[in-house]
C-alpha cells in the first residue's frame, strides 16, 4: 500500500521521495493533458459563434496592416530576403509561438485556479495541455502559411533539408517562450503585477524582435538583436522555412543549449513552490 | 492502537496564516526560497510572524480503518485547513501527517467541474485527474450517473445543474473512485433527503469494507447518522477528542457559552438603599434540591436574597431567558403580597419537575410593587443576570433538541 508523509521539511529533503513522487504525476501527466486539452477546445469554443477563425484572426490582422503600410511607403521598412507578406506572416506566426508559450503556463494555472486549491491534481497535466493548445494553435495557422509558402513558392527557395529543421526551430521557439513564462509562474499566481508586465514586456519584445521588419546589421540595435534569444530562433526557423537556410544556426544552437537548464530549473522552482502558492489562493 | 496500523496518523499539525494579503503573498516568497534552500517550509515553524495567526496547532489524532472522524468546530476552526493538509494541497508549518494509501476527497461543491463540459466529460477528466484509465473512466460514468440519478443530464452542461445535482455528481465521482480514505467537506447539505440517504448507506457500506472517513459537516444529524468518533476544533486547537456524540455535544456547548445578550456582561453594582430604592435584590439562584447538576425534570430551588431598608409589601418572581437572551422561556410570579422585613432576607420557592431541555440560561429576578405592579427592585435586567446550566448525559437525543433549539421538555403521557 503506498504510504504518503506531509511535513514542513523542504521536499529537497527527502529526494527519493520528491523523485518518486514527481515520476508519479509526470506519468499519468500526458494522457491526462491531452484529454484535458480536447475538453478545454470544446469548452473555449462552444460559446462562440466564430470559433477557430479567433486562432487566424490576429496573424493576418497584423499581415494585413504591415503589408498595407510597406505598400502605402507609410513605414519604410528595408529589404528582405522573401517577400515582405511571406517575411511578415512566417514572422508573425513564429513569434505568436513564442508569445503564447511564455504566457501558456501561467493562464492555465491561473485558469484552472479553482480546480487546484480543492484538487490536487499533476500541475504538469496542466502544464502540458497548455502545450499541446499552443501547437494545436500553430497547426491551425499553418492552414493559411502554407497556401502562401505554395503561392510564392517561385520567389522563395523551399528545400526539403530546410523545411525539415524547421520544426526543430518552432520547437525551441516553444521551449524557450515555455521555460520563462514557467520561470515567472508562481510569482505570477501571487502577484497580478507579473501577468501585467509580462503582457506589456511581450509587446515591447516584439518591436525588439525581427518579426515583421529585418534588423539593422550595424549599430545598437544590432547588439539588441544579438542580445535577444528570440531573434536568432526566430531569424533561424523563417530561414529554414522560406530561403533553404539560415545565417544564424551558432547562435541558434547557444540559445537552444542555454534554454533546457533554464527549463529544468523553472519546473524545479514550479514544483516546489506549489503548496506554498496554493496556500494563498484560496 | 499502533502507528502502523493507522490509516491516518497525525501529530502535532500546525498551520499559520496571515491576515493581510500583501504580507501573506511577502512571506508566500520566503516560503519558497526556503523550500528551494532546503529550509522547513516556513520561517521559524513555532513561531508567528507579524499578521500571522494559527489556523492549526498542535493538532495530533490517529484514525484506523473501518473508522469514521467527524471534524466539527465553528466557522473558521481550522476544518477545512486541516482537509486540506491531509488531502496534500498545502504544507503544514509543523508536525507530520502519514496516511497509508490513496486519499479522495470532496473538499467543496462542484470541486474541480468546469461548468462549460457536460456531466459525462467533467466525470471523463475527474477519473483522468484521479490516474484512471481511459476504460476505467467509461465504466465510471455508467456508475455515477447511476448512483446520482443523473442519467438523462449527463450531456448537460454541468452549468445548467442545480446546486443539488453538482452536489450528487460531486459525491457519486469521489465515492466510486473508492479512495483508502475518504475526505468529506460539507458538501451533502444541498443534496434532497433522498440522496443524502442514499449517500449515509453507501458511505456505511464504505467503512464496512474497511474504508476510512473524515467528515466535515455543522448537521448533527449528518455527523451522528455516519461517524463514531469526533474530533472539535477550537481557534485551530484540538479541544476535544471522543465520540461523535460527546464531541458535538461539548461543540453545542462552547456555542452556546459564547452566546450571550446585551446586559450579559454589564457589572452588577452594589445598590444603596435610600427612599427611591427601598429594596435591593442581591442574588437570585437556582440549586437541584437534591444537590448537585440541575437536570430536567428534577426538582430545583429558586433562592432570591434581598435587602429593605424598611418593612415592605412585596410580590416577587424570575424569569428564565436563552443563552442569547432573546427569548424568555418561562418564569414564575408568587401574586400574594408578602412582607419583606427591614434588613437582609431571603425569598424561597421550589420547581418540582424542572421543564427546560439541557443547555445554558440566564435567571432574572425581579421585586414588584403590589398596588402599583412597578419594579422596587430587578436582578439581571440592566446588570448581569445569574447564569445556569441544565445537565444532561450526551446522547444523540440531547443534541437532536439542541439543534433544533428545543427549550423545554414536555411531561407526556403515551399510550
Amino acid at each position: 500500500m503506498e504510504e504518503v508523509i506531509y511535513s514542513a521539511e523542504s521536499q529537497l529533503r527527502s529526494p527519493a521521495r520528491f523523485v518518486a513522487d514527481t515520476w508519479a504525476d509526470l506519468r499519468v501527466s500526458p494522457g491526462l493533458a491531452w484529454r484535458l486539452f480536447l475538453h478545454s477546445l470544446r469548452a473555449n469554443y462552444r460559446r462562440s459563434w466564430l470559433g477557430y477563425f479567433w486562432l487566424l484572426a490576429p496573424p493576418l490582422a497584423t499581415t494585413v496592416i504591415w503589408v498595407s503600410l510597406n505598400s502605402a511607403r507609410v513605414l519604410k521598412v528595408g529589404p528582405t530576403e522573401t517577400p515582405y507578406t511571406v517575411y511578415v506572416l512566417t514572422g508573425t506566426m513564429l513569434w505568436q509561438v513564442f508569445a503564447d508559450a511564455i504566457n501558456s503556463p501561467l493562464q492555465q494555472l491561473s485558469n484552472a485556479r479553482a480546480i487546484l486549491t480543492k484538487s490536487r491534481v499533476p500541475h504538469e497535466a496542466l502544464l502540458l495541455a497548455g502545450l499541446i493548445e499552443v501547437l494545436f494553435n500553430l497547426a491551425v495557422r499553418l492552414l493559411v502559411l502554407l497556401p502562401v509558402l505554395l503561392w510564392f513558392r517561385s520567389e522563395l527557395n523551399l528545400t526539403p533539408t530546410a523545411l525539415a529543421l524547421a520544426p526543430f526551430g518552432v520547437a525551441a521557439l516553444l521551449l524557450l517562450g515555455f521555460a520563462l513564462g514557467l520561470m515567472l509562474t508562481p510569482f505570477g499566481l501571487l502577484y497580478q503585477d507579473v501577468p501585467r508586465g509580462l503582457a506589456l514586456a511581450v509587446g515591447f519584445w516584439f518591436f525588439l524582435t525581427p518579426v515583421i521588419y529585418p534588423w539593422p546589421s550595424s549599430g545598437r540595435a544590432a547588439l539588441l538583436a544579438k542580445l535577444n534569444p528570440v531573434a536568432p530562433l526566430l531569424e533561424a526557423t523563417r530561414g529554414w522555412l522560406t530561403t533553404g537556410g539560415t545565417t544564424a544556426a551558432r547562435e541558434f544552437v547557444l540559445v537552444l543549449a542555454l534554454t533546457l537548464p533554464v527549463l529544468l530549473a523553472a519546473w524545479l522552482l514550479q514544483r516546489l513552490a506549489r503548496p506554498h502558492v496554493i496556500a494563498r489562493l484560496g | 492502537m499502533t502507528r502502523e496500523a493507522a490509516v491516518l496518523s497525525v501529530s502535532n499539525l500546525s498551520k499559520k496564516y496571515c491576515r493581510d494579503l500583501g504580507r501573506s503573498l511577502w512571506y508566500g516568497l520566503g516560503d519558497v526560497a526556503r523550500e528551494l534552500t532546503l529550509g522547513g517550509g516556513s520561517a521559524r515553524a513555532g513561531s508567528l510572524r507579524r499578521g500571522e495567526f494559527w489556523a492549526l496547532r498542535d493538532v495530533s489524532f490517529e484514525l484506523c480503518a473501518g473508522e469514521s472522524l467527524a471534524v466539527v468546530g465553528a466557522n473558521g476552526a481550522g476544518k477545512s485547513t486541516l482537509l486540506k493538509i491531509l488531502y496534500g494541497l498545502i504544507k503544514p508549518d509543523a508536525g507530520r501527517v502519514r496516511v497509508a494509501g490513496r486519499v479522495g476527497a470532496m473538499i467543496e461543491l462542484g470541486t474541480g467541474f468546469n461548468p462549460v463540459l457536460t456531466g459525462r466529460e467533467n466525470v471523463r477528466v475527474g477519473a483522468a485527474l484521479l490516474g484512471l484509465p481511459r476504460a476505467g473512466a467509461d465504466d465510471l460514468i455508467g456508475a455515477v450517473a447511476d448512483f446520482a440519478g443523473l442519467e438523462e443530464f449527463m450531456d448537460t452542461p454541468v452549468q445548467f445543474y442545480s446546486s443539488g445535482m453538482q452536489a450528487r455528481l460531486s459525491y457519486a465521482v469521489a465515492a466510486h473512485l473508492r479512495p483508502d480514505l475518504l475526505l468529506v467537506d460539507e458538501v451533502l447539505a444541498v443534496g434532497d433527503l433522498a440522496y443524502q440517504r442514499k449517500c449515509f448507506n453507501h458511505m456505511r457500506k464504505y467503512l464496512d469494507e474497511g474504508g476510512t472517513l473524515v467528515f466535515v459537516s455543522h448537521s448533527p444529524y449528518h455527523v451522528q447518522s455516519i461517524c463514531r468518533r469526533g474530533i472539535l476544533l477550537e481557534g485551530g486547537r484540538l479541544a476535544f477528542d471522543g465520540t461523535a456524540v460527546e464531541c458535538l455535544d461539548s461543540h453545542f456547548g462552547t456555542q452556546l457559552r459564547g452566546e450571550s445578550g446585551d446586559g450579559a456582561n454589564v457589572e452588577r453594582r452594589a445598590v444603596v438603599l435610600d427612599e427611591d430604592h427601598p429594596v435591593a435584590v442581591e442574588s437570585v439562584a437556582a440549586e437541584a434540591t437534591g444537590g448537585g447538576e440541575l437536570r430536567t425534570g428534577e426538582e430545583v430551588r429558586v433562592t432570591l436574597r434581598y435587602r429593605a431598608l424598611r418593612g415592605t409589601d412585596a410580590l416577587w418572581g424570575f424569569s428564565i431567558w436563552t443563552g442569547d437572551q432573546w427569548v424568555c422561556v418561562t418564569g414564575g410570579l408568587d401574586t400574594t403580597p408578602r412582607r419583606l422585613a427591614a434588613g437582609a432576607g431571603e425569598l424561597r420557592c421550589r420547581i418540582p419537575r424542572l421543564p427546560l431541555a439541557a443547555g445554558s440560561y440566564w435567571l432574572k429576578a425581579a421585586v414588584i410593587d403590589p398596588d402599583t405592579f412597578q419594579p422596587l427592585a430587578l436582578l439581571g435586567w440592566r446588570d448581569t443576570p445569574q447564569p445556569f446550566d441544565v445537565a444532561e448525559d450526551p446522547t444523540a437525543l440531547k443534541n437532536t433538541r439542541t439543534m433544533v433549539n428545543q427549550l423545554t421538555v414536555l411531561e407526556v403521557l403515551w399510550d
